[in-house]
């Protein structure tokens, strides 16, 4: 019996021989551990990038979108579980489209960038970085959307062809991570660092759901905490939750929440905060942190007003807004 | 005199089944409410190795080599030789 550890994430599984990583993509066969949805994707989207969500990295630009079966982690309100709670040997549809194939779709969709999304990308870590890397060579960049829940090592390698990120921080406590996502807090901070450390371009994600972790104490903390190590211009977006999968008890979110939390985090030090999967939200925009200027207009996914500099800068003040435009 | 004394230990044995029914749901639901809980991994997952090597063979699935991993020690098999 050949049974290996995977050192990719903080799991550390440890698999014996025909056996899956908590993932159920990384499969020990014959002693050696196999990345088994290499090439093989199950969905793949044209998508805006206002959806990943970015706001500040190529704005109304598309982005070639895609995810094979499998995931780390096993949050109870996933919105892709048929596809993130699954083995490759489950799926219905899998695709077969090496990387060269994946770089020439984009570029025949007229997309700039590559989305690695859906499930969590980090459990197909050698198609994205196969794929990410000729991407770059044909002048190509890339998002990767996760929940960065990796090891340091494996995340500063993958970092070198990584050019944006939207990594979700879910909630500022670890029994949280523990209850919902069947993960830890700790080493995910450890990631957003890295992120930062490797100039890849960084904007968060917090899932705000009621009782659980939209206590506004909590969302301060996180704020200062993004404040201190990632920086004040970090864009946080406070996105909506909707009843899904294994936890339908609860209610969507209330608009007033994610107001009063987007309050609180500016209020802490942040620059940008976002609120997401609320239509026509004036937390959807992006305003001027020096004079209010109205600077991206957004309804949903949808840009309804740029007055952004073509060096990014405020109109009104010249102040420059970060993010790559 | 017999008849009253046997039936009130039958109701008083009635009752503590009641009463033991009554834990064991209470056990059930609670069982069933803890393995709400996400799963934090650590482990393995043991999966259709058959389906697997099936479509790995038909060219659905891939073998190509992971990185990032290396041979068990002793000592994370729980003593076993990996
Ligand atoms: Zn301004």
């Amino acid at each position: 019996m050949s049974t290996v550890t995977c050192e990719l994430c903080p799991h550390a599984c440890v698999i014996p021989e025909g056996a899956a990583g908590d993932c159920r993509v990384r499969v020990n066969l014959g002693g050696r551990l196999r990345a088994t949805t290499y090439g093989r994707p199950s969905a793949i989207h044209v998508d805006p990038m206002e959806k990943k969500p970015l706001y500040h990295f190529h704005p109304g630009s598309s982005v070639f979108s895609l995810a094979t079966a499998g995931c780390n982690l096993h949050c109870l309100n996933c919105q892709n579980w048929q596809l993130s709670q699954r083995g490759g040997e489950e799926m219905e549809e899998v695709y077969r489209a090496d990387p060269a194939e994946l770089v020439a779709a984009a570029q025949r969709e007229g997309c700039r960038s590559l989305a690695y999304t859906y499930s969590d990308p980090i459990v197909w870590y050698e198609y994205v970085e196969d794929t990410a890397a000729l991407a770059h060579a044909q002048g190509l960049t890339n998002v990767f959307v996760t929940a960065a829940y990796i090891n340091r090592a494996p995340l500063r390698r993958l970092c070198r062809v990584l050019d944006a990120t939207n990594a979700d921080l879910k909630a500022f406590d670890d029994g949280f991570y523990r209850r919902v996502n069947g993960a830890t807090l700790k080493p995910v901070l450890d990631a957003l660092v890295t992120f930062r450390e490797e100039g890849v371009w960084t904007e968060l994600t917090n899932l705000v759901i009621p009782t659980l972790n939209d206590d506004l104490a909590m969302i301060r903390r996180m704020a200062r905490w993004i404040v201190a190590e990632l920086g004040a211009d970090t864009p946080l977006h406070l996105s909506r939750f909707h009843p899904e999968y294994r936890m339908r008890n609860l209610p969507p979110t209330p608009t007033e929440t994610l107001r009063t939390a987007r309050s609180a985090a500016r209020e802490a030090g942040l620059n940008y905060v976002y609120i997401g999967n609320v239509m026509g939200d004036e937390g959807n925009s992006t305003y001027c942190p020096r004079d209010g200027t109205l600077l991206i207009g957004r309804s949903g996914f949808v840009i309804t007003h740029n007055a952004l500099t073509a060096q990014g800068r405020c109109p009104t003040c010249d102040e420059p807004i970060p993010g790559v435009w | 005199m017999n008849m009253p004394m046997r039936r009130r230990q039958t109701r008083e044995l009635r009752f503590l089944g009641c009463l033991a029914l009554s834990g064991v749901l209470i056990a059930l639901y609670l069982d069933q409410a803890l393995r709400l809980t996400a799963h934090t991994g650590g482990g393995y997952r043991v999966i259709d190795t058959q389906a697997v090597t099936r479509r790995i063979e038909s060219g659905e699935l891939r073998d190509r080599e992971a990185a990032w991993y290396r041979p068990s020690t002793p000592d994370e098999t729980g003593g076993h030789p990996p």
